[in-house]
């Protein structure tokens, strides 16, 4: 072996060296003298990895990042399977559900006051001006009162919001296409855009809603 | 319980967690983030040298396996590699903004290496954690071609293989910057090392007068 042959075949961990490689460098003065500092800088660089193995992203980073699988699977979770013959099926229901709805209101009448709140925005507030979260998961929150600001919309599948829990909120960055899929106003333009969303995390970590960062708001 | 029911992840592949995750399993999801995060925090950290875009990259390197062309294919590597891939072009982005650039870029693959230092130990005299910090500084320094694949062989334990399918290089290539990249670091660390030196002699003078 000579030293081209050395340096060109020496294996990727210096301890992993052969009998070969050790033979020459018993034999060639020159490629003992440069291996020398390598094995020092080596064994420098095993400690650093070493003292840096432990390091990893902060918690803040994994729950975000749950939200944002929430965000992405809930919608996707409750997609209908598709059949040839789904589409008939699904119209001739609809019509038939629509036509019950439609006679039963005629035979009571309508009582707004028992209305669920609108789905995915909360316009205005209530009598004792009361912070809400509006909700896209069908849930029992007719009554759920919240500690969060307005705009914000209960994940699907999420835990009801407690009123005297304490959150944490987060800014995490979705892709545009998962906010319109939650029904959050969002222009369709920017459905390939990477937003941001303050995500709410009640006390047991887990995410509970969100809402758009609006533009030049600070976090 | 949520770790005992972690527990039953630990034993599948990376590839089983990705389609389990893709099949709404969060819990898959969280394993697989978990098993593979620290890694690629780790790069992006010490290619960046800032935590908060190390974070950030961490996030978008996650985030993109939600997207459902994620472009991940198994036939062409690892899921490990894909991710590592995705830390990297973030990392050069974040790079090209100047949030953390690095100086010292140099067009090198084709200069032959100079002759290597020849101290025998460039981290002789200081403590363990003084050698460990001159070392980060170090590799810190490096020019960014060369200071990644210090990062992901050596400091990530990623075989050249590997390294070349995420560098998107001939496995030849990244041997030869490695071989230029440990020659830097010594280089580096020696030039460090010469002003401790003259310091340390100039003390006990200092201390007379």
């Amino acid at each position: 072996m000579n030293c081209q042959q050395f340096w060109n075949t020496l294996p990727q961990r210096g301890s992993e060296i052969t009998e070969e490689h050790s033979g020459h460098l018993a034999a060639c003065s020159a490629c003992a003298g440069q291996w020398e500092p390598q094995k020092a800088l080596a064994a420098g660089l095993h400690s650093l990895l070493e003292d840096w193995r432990q390091r990893e992203a902060p918690e803040r980073v994994e729950a975000g990042l749950t939200a944002a699988f929430r965000v992405h699977s809930g919608p996707q979770v409750r997609r209908p399977v598709r059949h040839s013959w789904f589409p008939p099926v699904f119209a001739w229901t609809s019509a038939a559900a629509a036509m019950v709805t439609i006679a039963l209101v005629l035979m009571h009448g309508w009582h707004p006051a028992s209305a669920r709140p609108d789905r995915f925005a909360a316009p205005h507030r209530p009598a004792q001006n009361m912070p809400v979260v509006a909700s896209v998961a069908d849930s029992d929150s007719d009554d759920e009162s919240s500690v969060l600001d307005d705009g914000f919309v209960r994940l699907p599948n999420a835990a009801r919001l407690e009123p005297n829990e304490a959150y944490d909120f987060v800014t995490v960055a979705f892709p545009g296409s998962y906010m319109i899929a939650l029904g959050l106003p969002l222009n369709e333009d920017r459905a390939s855009d990477t937003v941001l969303a303050k995500v709410a995390l009640g006390a047991d970590g887990t995410a509970r809603a969100l809402r758009l960062v609006a533009d030049g708001e600070t976090f | 319980m949520i770790e005992g029911s972690m527990a039953q992840y630990s034993s599948q592949t990376d590839d089983d967690l990705l389609i389990r995750l893709r099949n709404g399993d969060e819990q898959a999801f969280v394993a697989l983030y978990r098993r593979r995060q620290g890694a690629i925090y780790r790069f992006a950290l010490h290619m960046s040298g800032s935590a908060s875009a190390a974070e950030d990259i961490t996030q978008e390197v996650f985030l993109a396996l939600l997207r459902e062309q994620c472009g991940y294919d198994s036939e062409r590597g690892t899921l490990s590699g894909y991710l590592f891939g995705i830390a990297r072009k973030l990392v050069l982005r974040n790079l090209e903004r100047g949030r953390a650039d690095v100086p010292l870029e140099t067009d090198a693959d084709e200069i032959a290496p100079r002759e290597l230092a020849v101290i025998d130990d460039p981290l002789a005299g200081l403590t363990r954690n003084e050698a460990i910090e001159a070392l980060r500084r170090s590799v810190q320094a490096l020019p960014r071609r060369y200071r990644e694949v210090v990062v992901l062989c050596d400091l990530e334990e990623m075989d050249y293989a590997e390294a070349a399918i995420v560098l998107g290089c001939p496995i030849g290539t990244v041997r030869s910057r490695m071989h230029r990249a440990r020659a830097l670091l010594l280089e580096k660390l020696n030039q460090d090392r010469k002003p401790r030196l003259a310091v340390d002699a100039w003390k006990p003078m200092r201390y007379a007068i």
